[in-house]
């Protein structure tokens, strides 16, 4: 039983006013609403406000209204929506087949084991798989490119310092093996023959570049080069140290490395500016010896026979009109040093020169 | 030829039903069909048909969203959010109700979540357009040619912005839910019972949010009359 069939008053009737206007109540209640507002005014008095706010309310612009009049916005939405329906109807990208795929996995998952796992497969291929496949090459007998060793360049020398070197005879070969020490950015052992050029320019730096190399360096190099002086670049760096070092006992060392080529003339004036010009006496007592032998001819045996020997002084029929002027300019210098020369043991040993020459008209 | 491009679009797709088949197969269009047979046949995967509801039905959807949220962006996520949500969960519509009811209730639902969050965090949203200085909301140039018309009355459309201001702030007041009975049955046009079914509530409930609604607005635009 409804309540507005019997006692109905405003309170009743007040709260479904809203209904009755957007038509919301069933039959009954709107012949009961009806009713009632036919003999209340302050009913319908408030049903009109009601009326009038809902007209008002319903007469306003709406926001869909006024934010898409023009069917903007309907068109973007309709848009997006298709595009995020492309989307979701694309068929899931195919997983192609992956070798190892699990292995990159689980790298993905483990980067420090990974890196550690890389680092040993590198290590193991570099090691054991090469040199494997190398000899495996060898054995086919197929051709191998082999790189050609670096020589030593003088710029290498320049950075490096010589610590030691060591002589040892070589068998069948009357040049010694040799074995240089060098400290370089990796400290290095250098072994091989005075023969061998890289070895030869090595040891022929160490003696043009003196200042650089401590003296006992000088004199190994020296007696190490004194075999291949017949090389021209070698006799070059023998006669700079023979004049220009800055120590007499290298000095000396290298006019007798000279030994074995003081019959050639860019020697022999060597010796000759020596004699005339070294300040240390024995140094020029070395350059008398070797100049005599140069004269006898008989290099070897110059040392060990008596200055006061008889001895054959060389025909000047024998050699040619240089040879002749550069024996008599050896002679003038001889004499000269007989006379001036301070050191008493060199005037002895130039009178014992010139004796051993024989007597000679010096023109 | 509209029908053989439909006919094409269908041909590939498996698994309609018996009474759509037959529907496509006697000549009828998509545009042509019944709510239920277009809806039987969007879940069966056509996109096409999907497409033909959406068309049926985004109007009043996007009116709803603009008139709730006020703000087009968030309209146009309403809008994509709910009918994406349609889209993925048509397969569970068992037609126990109208579609239209089914795809309200989705709707109604997302802007109810946009409106919480919006009042949980006014922080970060975007200030609303004002319906009241409307013109600066305005982004087409014909809509403000329109207002700026020479013959219309200075004084009345001063009026008009004064009412419709009163309006936006009163309709401020109501909760969410409120706003979503009063827009539905005013502007919208639904019976109760159909907002109920909407708002998975009863009548009486919709009746008590409708009531409390139209009294907060009498409050509010108490002046205006």
């Amino acid at each position: 039983m409804s309540v507005f069939e019997k006692n109905v008053n405003c309170k009743d009737i007040a709260p479904l006013l809203v209904f009755y206007l957007c038509d919301e109540v069933n039959d009954g209640e709107r012949e009961q609403i009806e009713a009632h507002l036919a003999s209340c005014a302050a009913c319908s008095a408030l049903l009109a406000e009601d009326e009038q706010l809902q007209t008002t309310l319903l007469a306003s612009r709406q926001p869909a209204d006024e934010l898409d009049a023009s069917g903007i916005l309907l068109a973007q939405c309709r848009s997006e929506l298709a595009e995020s329906l492309d989307d979701l109807s694309a068929p899931p990208l195919q997983e192609h087949w992956r070798p190892f795929g699990w292995l990159r996995r689980w790298m993905a998952l483990r980067p420090v084991w990974s890196g550690a796992l890389l680092v040993l497969f590198g290590t193991v291929v570099g090691t054991q798989v090469l040199p494997l496949m190398q000899n495996a090459n060898n054995t086919n007998g197929q051709t191998m490119n082999v790189m050609a060793k670096q020589p030593l360049t003088p710029k290498q020398f320049e950075n490096m310092t010589f610590s030691g070197i060591t002589f040892s005879p070589s068998p069948g070969s009357d040049t010694p093996n040799v074995e240089v020490h060098l400290n370089a950015e990796q400290p290095m052992v250098l072994t091989g023959n005075v023969e061998d050029s890289d070895m030869r320019g090595m040891l022929t730096y160490v003696v043009q570049n003196g200042e650089r190399f401590d003296a006992g360096m000088r004199l190994d190099c020296l007696d190490a080069l004194k075999t291949v002086v017949r090389d021209q670049q070698v006799r070059g760096a023998l006669i700079t140290a023979a004049l220009k070092d800055q120590n007499p006992a290298v000095r000396m060392k290298a006019l007798e490395s000279l030994r074995g080529a003081s019959s050639d003339d860019a020697v022999r004036q060597t010796l000759l500016q020596a004699l005339q010009h070294d300040s240390n006496p024995g140094v020029r007592v070395e350059a008398v010896n070797v100049l005599v032998a140069s004269l006898q001819g008989d290099q070897s045996d110059s040392q060990e026979t008596a200055p006061e020997e008889p001895v054959v002084a060389p025909s000047p029929k024998s050699g040619g009109p240089d040879e002749i002027a550069s024996i008599d300019r050896v002679v003038s210098v001889l004499q000269r040093l007989q006379r001036q020369d301070p050191s008493r043991y060199v005037r002895l040993r130039s009178a014992a020169a010139l004796r051993q020459i024989g007597p000679r008209e010096v023109q | 030829m509209p029908l053989a491009r439909w006919a094409l679009a269908l041909a590939d797709n498996n698994g309609r039903s018996g009474s759509t088949d037959a529907a496509l197969a006697s000549g009828t269009s998509l545009p042509n069909l019944d709510e239920r047979a277009l809806v039987a046949e969007a879940q069966t995967g056509n996109r096409a048909a999907f497409e033909e509801l959406v068309r049926r039905y985004d109007r009043d959807v996007l009116r709803l969203a603009l008139n709730l949220m006020k703000r087009p962006e968030d309209a146009r996520d309403v809008y994509q959010e709910a009918f994406l949500k349609v889209y993925r969960n048509l397969h569970r519509f068992r037609f126990e109700c109208s579609f239209y009811t089914w795809l309200y209730r989705i709707v109604t639902n997302v802007c109810l979540d946009h409106l919480r969050r919006r009042q949980a965090r006014p922080e970060d949203q975007a200030p609303e357009l004002s319906t009241g200085h409307h013109e600066e909301g305005i982004t087409d140039f014909f809509e403000r040619q329109r207002e700026h018309r020479p013959t219309q009355d200075p004084e009345r459309t001063l009026i008009g912005k004064e009412i419709k201001s009163h309006i936006a702030r009163a309709m401020e007041r109501l909760s969410p839910r409120e706003r979503i009975v009063f827009e539905m049955k005013h502007y919208q046009g639904l019976k109760l019972r159909a907002i109920g079914d909407v708002l998975g509530t009863t009548e009486e409930t919709v009746k008590n949010s409708l009531f409390r609604a139209t009294r907060k607005l009498r409050i509010e635009l108490g002046g205006l009359r």
